[in-house]
């Protein structure tokens, strides 16, 4: 087996807050292989988000990566100097953020903006500025007349292509994204994907995306991540995990939206809310929400298990399957 | 209350629906004090709701489904068009005894409710008010039980009463949202986006709270939303709006199983089952439209694969074909060369 693209190892995340830590991200630990799409889902407040910005190196106080690696071809990004990361976003890896619209410059037409990231990254050709400004911006389907276009002439479907043409300026390998696609409406949203997804397939690039959109994740992802409450829930690839859902909650997210076809079918939901990540649940995250839940949910925390090719955090599955991560300080989450 | 209209007089004949919309328009100015552009909200919108009946307002952002809202809950005053509620005119309410007592028929739930309550007051502050100014007639014991009924009627428990809004998810805070309003013994329910800003775990909770108002309760509910799906789980008929415009509407199956207009296919196939294979995908580039100052003619033609001369000079009307009414040049003349049978009229692949 090739090395993975991006490997990350027991990546813990706390928000330092006045009423003590919260602990918004717990031993994650996944791989993205060279052109792998890999989606994300959760709930709003599983920290999904946090995830990708601990990824990217992007975190700000309160915000402190606490534990584990960020391992990016081979070289733990953890611990980088910020010159040393300017280096590589953009050119290696490149994040297309939630509110992209919003994450244009205002005050500079496109081009500028273009010709701001190639010069940081050693092009000062004119020519080869103007050539690849216009290459990309083709490639996700913008007339290059909209070079000299300031955002806001530009719609909101226009901005975030922009803003992922913006990404893939310098061919990187990875692409992050941050629910790219919520703030548009539902035929923009499915023809940006469709676009991404064609871009990551020809191309060749590897994209990590987050959403809470299941029938995004459906259409366009190799491997699905759910999150919840800081935790992976289940991983697996994107046909087994809706043909075969393990976890308890990974099947109530699953009867939690009705069907466009079909029969109509009543549906459940998950009872009760997310919990607050300053006051984990013991023992499972999810048992207090749980309809599986056994006596001993509330007492073991239970490890990932690999089972029928997905991983697992249930103790449903603890019988049948090795961990499928070892922990390294299994005794720091104890702590209350 | 003098009777403006011959409708009005009318008063709540048998077949008069709850409400009934007569080309309602809303235009709003754009610019400075000269400026002529005029941005078309919403234009000649005729919609009617049913006693005990969901009707689902489907469309993108943009669309008008909002301002339909607004307008039938009387926080926009029509440019153009009726309303009847009860087959009496809205424009014949004048006094502020006569807005009370329609904002008590028909109360509106908003979209975000995060910024919906007074973070300041407990829960309960919000309904007894809200039984105070409507139901004055009962006493305060009987306000404080009927508090705690319409809590249960949205499935919490009534202690929530004394809780601060910021003390609740958003999935409870929006079921106070339809608490308050049915305090007021509603017969309609405006509920705009209700569940657009809740996580999908929590999502299903309040459809189906939706849904089990109308059975118990006995009120109608016009359900404003961009989710095809969710509106198939609830509603009975489905309206999908476009750029201001009508374009479909009919029974929830029938529109969704059958779509007519162009617009309602291309929606349809934007939205993706995670249960289902993927479909075909379409290559539209999903960019909707800015009505300023809008020309003749069928407004999704520039979008339309199936546009032919006559969309860009005449507007479509709504028209019936089969059991729903579509507004689109094409399908008109499709379900007519089809004897109006139940043959597909635009065939989209």
């Amino acid at each position: 087996m090739t090395e993975p693209l991006l490997d990350v190892r027991n990546l813990s995340v706390d928000y330092l807050t006045e009423a003590g830590d919260v602990h918004v991200l717990s031993d994650v630990s996944f791989t993205v292989a060279q052109r792998e799409f890999v989606g994300i889902v959760g709930e709003s407040g599983c920290g999904k988000s946090t995830l990708l910005f601990a990824v990217a190196q992007l975190l700000t106080p309160p915000g402190e990566l606490v534990g584990g690696e960020v391992v990016f071809h081979g070289r733990d990004m953890v611990g980088l100097t910020g010159a040393e990361l300017r280096h590589l976003r953009w050119r290696d890896y490149s994040m297309v953020m939630q509110s992209a619209m919003n994450a244009l410059n205002p005050m500079k037409s496109i081009a500028a903006q273009f010709k701001d990231t190639l010069e940081a990254h050693g092009t000062s050709s004119h020519d080869e500025i103007r050539q690849r400004s216009t290459e990309v911006l083709e490639l996700v389907g913008i007339d290059p007349v909209h070079l000299g276009s300031y955002p806001h002439q530009l719609s909101g479907g226009m901005r975030q292509r922009a803003m992922i043409a913006m990404a893939l300026l310098l061919t990187p390998q990875l692409v992050i994204m941050d629910e790219p696609t919520s703030a548009l409406d539902v035929v923009a949203q499915q023809s940006l994907m469709t676009k991404i997804r064609e871009l990551q397939q020809r191309l060749g690039f590897a994209v990590l995306f987050v959403t809470h959109d299941m029938s995004v994740v459906s259409r366009y992802s190799d491997r699905v991540m759910v999150m919840y409450a800081g935790q992976i829930a289940e991983s697996a690839p994107t046909e087994t995990i809706f043909e075969r859902p393990l976890h308890p909650y990974t099947r109530g997210l699953m009867n939690a939206f009705p069907s466009i076809s079909g029969p109509r079918r009543e549906m459940a939901g998950i009872p009760g809310a997310p919990p607050d990540l300053a006051r984990p649940p013991s023992g499972c995250r999810f048992h207090p929400r749980c309809p599986a839940v056994m006596d001993i949910c509330p007492e073991q925390e239970p490890d990932l298990y690999v089972r029928d090719g997905a991983e697992v955090r249930c103790l449903l599955y603890a019988d049948s399957a090795q961990p499928a991560v070892e922990r390294e300080t299994p005794a720091q989450e104890a702590r209350p | 209350m003098s009777p403006e209209t011959p409708a009005a007089s009318a008063a709540t004949a048998g077949d008069e629906p709850l409400v009934r919309t007569v080309e309602l328009t809303k235009h709003f100015g754009l610019g400075g004090l000269f400026s002529r552009q005029v941005l078309h909200a919403v234009d000649d919108f005729d919609l009617t709701i049913a006693e005990r009946e969901i009707v689902a307002l489907v469309g993108e952002s943009g669309s008008g489904k909002s301002t339909v809202a607004r307008l039938l809950a009387r926080l926009y005053t029509p440019t153009k068009g009726e309303i009847f509620y009860r087959g009496r005119s809205l424009r014949s309410l004048r006094s502020r005894k006569d807005m009370l007592w329609y904002r008590g028929e028909v109360p509106i739930v908003l979209q975000d409710p995060f910024s919906a309550f007074h973070p300041v007051f407990r829960i309960s502050h919000g309904i007894m008010r809200n039984l105070a100014l409507h139901r004055p007639d009962l006493s305060r014991e009987e306000r404080r039980a009927e508090a705690e009924r319409v809590c249960e009627a949205v499935g919490l428990s009534p202690r929530m009463l004394s809780r601060f809004s910021y003390e609740m998810s958003g999935g409870e805070r929006q079921r106070i949202g339809f608490a308050q309003a049915l305090a007021v013994k509603p017969k309609l329910i405006l509920a705009d986006e209700p569940v657009s800003m809740l996580d999908v775990s929590i999502r299903a909770g309040v459809l189906n709270m939706m849904a089990g108002l109308r059975d118990r309760e006995g009120v109608s509910l016009l359900y404003i939303t961009h989710d095809l799906a969710s509106a198939r789980y609830v509603a009975d008929r489905i309206v999908v709006m476009y750029a201001g415009h009508q374009v479909e509407s009919g029974p929830t199956e029938t529109v969704l199983s059958d779509p007519k207009h162009p617009y309602t296919q291309l929606l349809l196939s934007a939205v993706a089952d995670p249960r289902e294979k993927s479909s075909e995908l379409s290559a539209d580039t999903g960019e909707p439209p800015r009505v300023v100052n809008p020309s003749e003619g069928c407004r999704f033609r520039s979008r339309c694969p199936f546009a032919i001369e006559k969309c860009g000079q005449v507007t479509p009307r709504l028209e019936p074909i089969g059991e729903a009414l579509v507004a689109c040049h094409v399908a008109a003349a499709q379900g007519k060369a089809a004897g109006s049978s139940d043959t597909a009229p635009v065939t989209h692949t």
